[in-house]
């Protein structure tokens, strides 16, 4: 295993090099820098233009601004954004990418949840008319177009019904004069989050291994603790009502990008579970007098599971760059609309930065998926 | 519950809906099983034997249905009871050894969990208990129990058999359906397992009811035998008398496709033709497009039952006793 995971490290480096070679030279392939969003200005003269240009080290040959970079990105440093001059392109970073991991990765675990749990049902009760609703509801939604949905949704839940604020990912009015910076607050909230997964997680992990009675009500009832002790913590810090806010705001984000996105994984799931059905230890199973619960569970949705955890993987994977689309319509300030104003800024630094950035989540995913699936299943050893 | 025989199954009949149209994979069969006896059901692929044997513990596929006919465990009919109350009696009363045992085991869970999973189904034994019971199954079937934590992949073909074995034997079973559960491993390993699934089978007084196309298997493992030929019982006898002196062309043209080893020398006899095919049945005698007696009668009406003593065979053209 440790062999293995050196290997794997070493053809990491290798591919993100040459992942960032392309990522580079694609993104400098468009035409103009930063001065080019200057040129129209007729303020700015001419050397004024020139000394931008130096400062920057764009008059320098491609190559050697090229190498520059790399060097800069393996000791850890992704350079400075020109539209955020002077943030470094880190910096920025840091700040867009929890909002969006913490929406898209919600949204991910819950499409993947539901996507499971309802290709599950319609691969057990197969030809009837709850799979042909499930089906058809779920690929319409899949395809849909997503402004339109998203536009929907907002329009329903946000203006109609008035549930849920309408964008954005805080209510200025509220966090005038808070006590707390949001982008702090958020982390604490996150931090939260992951506590929180933590503890259940290991409650379950203990009560399936040891066997306990009535381990169904211990799991839930840890779920109810942790829970509560979560909300009455924030309420004890004061700031209770400010994460309410932002809770608020990823409601309905949260909601739409599971809904668009659920039918992958129920579609992949009623497959690889339909082929699961066809095996012998299924057979064997139901001979040997199980229910059909158990059946379904235990034997053939615990092997149908193998193909679509490496597609959530990469799902989780792809999380980190969010959704242009989704971003924009729900004015939610994360890495896809950072990409998106990179680009048409001109911020080279902060476009690549973002990309290289995607690339080194979705090569560590890989690896997760790699070492998830030796406790997914006993066949792969490393 | 004495008087009645162990296992009696009476004019089972289960069709198939396929896109093609209805198939009656079992037609009309009757058989009966004591208790310690062994059943051997013979024939060629496709003739009905699994279909058979899932029908007995009511797993046939979902577009089979049981259209009539009864299945009788000590006198309880299997096919009248409650999916809740047909599964107590899955492999707690009727267990299985599978076709293919290859596959028969789930590649995830370690053996040893899914034996004990097959008794947690039918007892409230401690789990220590149930630990203790597979290593006394393990030790039954030869096999190490070392291999107890360990998962199917890491057995080889011989070994997964007798992990199968051994928890077909796990509740103790009074009738154990062997599904040809050695067509996939070679000779020696086929023979040796053969021989001990008998012994043990016979030291625990259970009947089992062994399915196979291979008239030697049959002749080594059977008391009884029947010839199953497109969903129909067409010979039934003691395997003494259906080796010795079989009635119809059938068993006997199964028996001369295969060699023997100690016997005489003969020409190996093919048989014509293939099993006609399930949707549209030859009239009369299923058999008479492939056999080589068959008269104008054969194709026209069903043929008679033969019987001589216990034996019987349903022909038109029996040879002379």
């Amino acid at each position: 295993m440790a062999r293995y995971l050196i290997s794997r490290t070493l053809q990491i480096l290798l591919t993100l090099f040459a992942f960032i070679c392309i990522v580079y030279f694609i993104v400098n392939a468009q035409p103009g820098d930063i001065s080019n969003v200057y040129a129209m200005n007729p303020e700015l003269p001419p050397d004024a233009r020139e000394r931008l240009q130096n400062q920057f080290g764009l008059n320098e040959p491609l190559w050697k601004q090229f190498l520059v970079y790399v060097r800069n990105v393996f000791t850890g440093s992704f350079g400075v954004s020109f539209s955020f001059y002077p943030r470094t392109v880190a910096d920025v970073i840091a700040e867009r990418l929890p909002r969006t991991v913490a929406l898209f990765f919600t949204a991910t675990v819950f499409s993947f949840y539901l996507g499971f749990l309802l290709g599950k049902i319609i691969a057990w009760r197969r030809g009837g008319w709850t799979e042909y609703a499930t089906t058809i509801g779920g690929v319409t939604l899949y395809t849909v177009f997503t402004p339109w949905f998203a536009l929907m949704m907002i329009w329903l839940f946000a203006f109609k019904a008035g549930w849920f604020p309408i964008g954005k990912f805080l209510d200025p009015v509220l966090w005038r004069d808070a006590p707390i910076e949001a982008n702090t607050l958020f982390g604490r909230m996150m931090l939260t989050a992951l506590a929180l997964s933590i503890v259940v997680f290991v409650v379950f992990v203990i009560t399936t291994r040891l066997r306990i009675a009535g381990a169904r009500l211990i799991q839930l009832g840890s779920i109810v603790a942790s829970v509560a002790v979560m909300l009455g913590a924030w309420r004890l810090t004061g700031h209770g009502h400010l994460a309410w806010d932002i809770v608020k705001h990823m409601v309905l984000p949260v909601l739409t990008l599971t809904l668009i996105s659920f039918a992958g994984t129920m579609l992949l799931t009623r497959n690889s579970m339909l082929e699961t059905m066809r095996e012998d230890f299924v057979l064997a199973a139901r001979a040997k007098g199980l229910p059909e619960k158990a059946v379904r569970d235990k034997h053939v949705a615990r092997n149908a599971l193998l193909p679509v955890v490496t597609s959530l993987v990469f799902s989780l994977a792809f999380a980190v760059d969010g959704g242009v689309i989704i971003e924009s319509v729900f004015s939610w300030p994360g890495m896809g609309q950072t990409l998106v104003s990179a680009a048409v800024a001109e911020d080279l630094p902060l476009a690549v930065g973002a990309f290289v950035f995607v690339g080194i989540f979705v090569l560590l995913a890989h690896l997760a998926v790699d070492v998830i699936y030796v406790f997914l299943d006993p066949r792969i050893r490393y | 519950m004495s008087g009645y025989p162990l296992l009696a199954v009476e004019d089972l009949t289960m069709h198939y809906q396929t896109r093609a149209g209805e198939v009656c994979a079992v037609d009309g069969v009757s058989l009966s099983l004591e208790r310690g006896q062994s059943l051997g059901l013979v024939g060629e692929s496709g003739c009905g034997k699994s279909s058979l044997a899932l029908a007995l513990l009511r797993l046939q596929p979902e577009n089979a249905q049981i259209l009539r006919g009864k299945v009788l465990l000590d006198g309880v009919d299997l096919v009248s009871l409650s999916e809740e109350e047909m599964r107590k009696y899955r492999w707690n009363r009727i267990a299985m050894v599978f076709q293919s045992a290859m596959n028969a085991l789930d590649p995830v869970y370690r053996v040893g969990d899914q034996i004990i999973e097959a008794l947690e189904q039918h007892s409230n034994a401690a789990r220590q208990d149930m630990v203790e019971r597979v290593g006394e199954l393990y030790k039954l079937v030869n096999l190490s129990p070392n291999f107890i934590q360990r998962y199917p992949h890491e057995y080889s073909g011989g070994m997964k058999q007798r992990a199968i074995i051994a928890m077909a034997l796990a509740c103790e079973p009074d009738l154990i359906i062997a599904d040809e559960p050695t067509t996939a491993l070679d000779v020696i390993v086929q023979d040796h397992i053969l021989r001990e699934f008998g012994n043990i089978r016979k030291e625990l007084n259970m009947s089992m009811l062994y399915i196979s196309h291979d008239m030697a298997v049959i002749a080594e493992v059977s008391d009884v035998v029947a010839v199953m030929y497109a969903g129909k019982i067409v010979e039934y006898g003691t395997a003494e008398e259906v080796f010795n002196k079989p009635i119809h062309p059938y068993t006997r043209a199964l028996m001369s496709a295969f060699p023997s080893v100690t016997g005489e020398k003969h020409e190996l006899a093919t048989l014509g033709g293939e099993p006609p095919n399930p949707l549209d049945l030859p009239t009369g005698c299923h058999f008479h497009p492939r056999c080589p007696f068959a008269t104008e009668v054969c194709a026209e009406q069903e043929p008679p039952t033969v019987r001589r003593g216990d034996h019987w065979a349903d022909c038109w053209n029996p040879p002379e006793d």
